[in-house]
């Protein structure tokens, strides 16, 4: 058993270094962190305006920076990391395919589920890395002000668990190609069309509805925003991840048949 | 040490591997002959375990490839046609990778000594920390047989090992892989021939997905020279040729060459009669000059393409084949 977390650890750690060895991981920390930045200052501003304001009216209970900017904060990142993570998983199995890599790796003493894993976990420790970085932003309300940190916990917890998802549906999106922009393009929609689901949910009938936001990924983000850490949300994600790396294993054992 | 059996690999209609069987003994180089699309690749990458097969078995150092693919894959070292380097590594990172790849449980210094020992059998510790996305083909090439040897395999599958390197390199790398027989059992597979010639201690030749001839190099080319033959160069007229048909023993005769002064002949003789006496003698007593007699090896060429084209042997030179006996005479 051992062996096996050796396996996963030692190309989880390859493609770290694959993903910060080329401009990609930089590219897209650079991006995360100006876009996020973007909407950490335009909630900011927002914030003392109004809290000001309602200062000044007086009466008024403070303002709770919890709901009124953490929470929209992390609803924004939900979407951001939407178009970022289709960055990072393109390359996973297309780039090896296209440049020949994949026979090494399938020629080594390694199970596909140790390369599946190990790749997913490297996408994740990169996305966790992006994540990681606002947490600079957060850290700053904490010396200015006086947010509570368990929800901000449930937050960030929500947002790995939901980008988890995002990369295993990409993880599979790029098994099936060799072409990096065919995966990329491919799980960008398909994301998409996950998260716009719940408006399609909102215009339909009531059995339908109910099926297709539970099916929507950011709908069960909602609660964790909010600072609600529950079960049946990590339920779904964790059988999301489970079924896209299911695909996934699916897909490399059919390519290897078809050669 | 390595038992192929009936080996078969269809892609949906197309049978790219057909019934393909052959072994290799502990030790041995094995040279994997044949045109470009025979087969040769595929039937490596199901060797190797990179694929499975749609019929047969393949058992590499006891351990079949399919039903015990991580004890057979620990025991081969395997460099595909593009070696599978990774550009942003640099060639010690990405030896170090394939090392915990490959053998799983190792130290930091065991690796870094493994890495470096491989780097420098392979003549590649000078680019140590260069990115694999700088090197030269040749480089690329090496750092690929490197990864190979990395965990030190009782078998070596290399596919085109010489692809691409300058003549000396092709030198050093056929000196290295001979330097690693013994220890290492090896296949290779080449469409280049005076590298099997000089390489192999034996032969599979394959051409459309069939194992056409398996042989040492040295049977090969005398079980199918059947009959010996000689070139006969004559100063003398065309009925030269009627004269040499009639001495007995010969079997065919053949004008190959022509010249103002002179003109060429293929001899054929039969079987174990040697004829150069006779063939002179008829030369000499007609008062024509002999200019030439020596016998005609036939080479591993001509063999290769007598197997694999339908076509016999002397009007080969016309078939898509060419190229390969082009490549071989640039050598």
């Amino acid at each position: 058993m051992s062996s096996t977390f050796r396996n996963i650890s030692t190309i989880a750690r390859k493609e770290l270094h694959g993903y910060f060895g080329s401009p990609v991981a930089w590219l897209m920390m650079g991006l995360f962190a100006f876009i996020f930045g973007y909407f950490y200052i335009s909630y900011l501003d927002w914030f003392v305006r109004t809290s000001m304001s309602g200062d000044m009216g007086g009466g008024m209970q403070p303002m709770n920076v919890n709901d009124r900017m953490i929470r929209p904060l992390l609803s924004n990142a939900s979407v951001l990391v939407l178009f970022l993570l289709p960055m990072i998983t393109m390359r996973t199995y297309s780039e090896e395919k296209r440049s020949g890599t994949i026979e090494l790796l399938l020629t080594s003493p390694v199970t596909d589920v140790e390369i599946i894993m190990g790749k997913f976990l490297g996408a994740v420790g990169l996305f966790g890395g992006l994540l990681g970085a606002t947490l600079l932003y957060i850290g700053i309300l904490f010396v200015y002000g006086n947010p509570e940190w368990k929800p901000i916990v449930a937050g960030y917890a929500g947002l790995l668990l939901m980008g988890s998802c995002f990369i295993s549906v990409g993880l599979f999106i790029s098994s099936t190609t060799k072409n990096q922009m065919v995966a990329g393009s491919a799980t960008f929609v398909v994301a998409l069309l996950f998260w716009i689901i719940n408006w399609m949910a909102e215009s339909s009938g009531p059995t339908a509805s109910a099926i297709l936001s539970y099916l929507s990924i950011t709908e069960h983000f909602d609660d964790f925003a909010r600072g609600i850490i529950d079960t049946k949300h990590i339920v779904f994600y964790l059988s999301f991840i489970s079924f896209g790396l299911f695909l996934t294993l699916k897909s490399v054992d059919t390519e290897r048949w078809r050669g | 040490m390595i038992e192929v059996q009936h080996l078969t690999k269809r892609y949906g209609p197309v049978t790219a591997v057909d019934d393909v069987s052959f072994r290799v003994d502990e030790g041995e180089i094995l040279g994997f002959l044949g045109p470009n699309g025979a087969g040769k690749t595929t039937t490596m990458r199901v060797i190797t375990g990179y694929m499975p097969a749609t019929e047969g078995q393949a058992v590499v150092a006891g351990h079949d490839v399919f039903t015990e693919p991580l004890e057979a894959k620990r025991r081969i070292g395997y460099l595909p046609e593009t070696p599978p380097l990774y550009p942003e590594m640099t060639v010690r990172e990405y030896l170090t990778f394939v090392a915990r790849l490959k053998i799983g449980k190792i130290t930091a210094a065991d690796c870094a000594m493994r890495v470096d020992h491989t780097m420098k059998k392979t003549h590649v510790d000078d680019m140590a920390d260069k990115h694999c996305s700088k090197l030269s083909k040749g480089y690329r090439q090496r750092v690929g047989l490197a990864q190979a040897l990395i965990h030190d395999p009782e078998v070596l599958i290399l596919d085109e090992p010489t692809a691409g390197l300058d003549p000396k390199q092709i030198i050093e790398t056929r000196d290295l892989i001979k330097g690693l027989a013994g220890n290492h059992t090896i296949v290779l597979s080449t469409h280049i021939l005076p590298e099997v010639a000089q390489t192999c201690t034996r032969v599979v030749i394959i051409n459309k997905g069939r194992v056409v001839a398996v042989d040492t190099t040295e049977n090969l080319t005398h079980q199918l020279k059947g009959a010996a033959s000689l070139y006969v160069q004559i100063e003398g007229p065309e009925e030269a040729a009627a004269a040499l048909g009639s001495v007995p023993g010969v079997r065919h005769v053949a004008e190959t060459d022509r010249h103002e002064r002179w003109i060429g002949f293929e001899v054929e003789a039969e079987r174990d009669h040697d004829v150069r006496r006779a063939v002179a003698q008829a030369v000499v007593g007609k008062g024509w000059g002999l200019l030439e007699l020596r016998p005609t090896r036939v080479s591993l060429e001509q063999i290769f393409l007598q197997l694999t084209t339908e076509e016999p042997a002397h009007s080969a030179a016309d078939t898509p084949a060419e190229p390969t006996i082009g490549e071989a005479a640039h050598e």
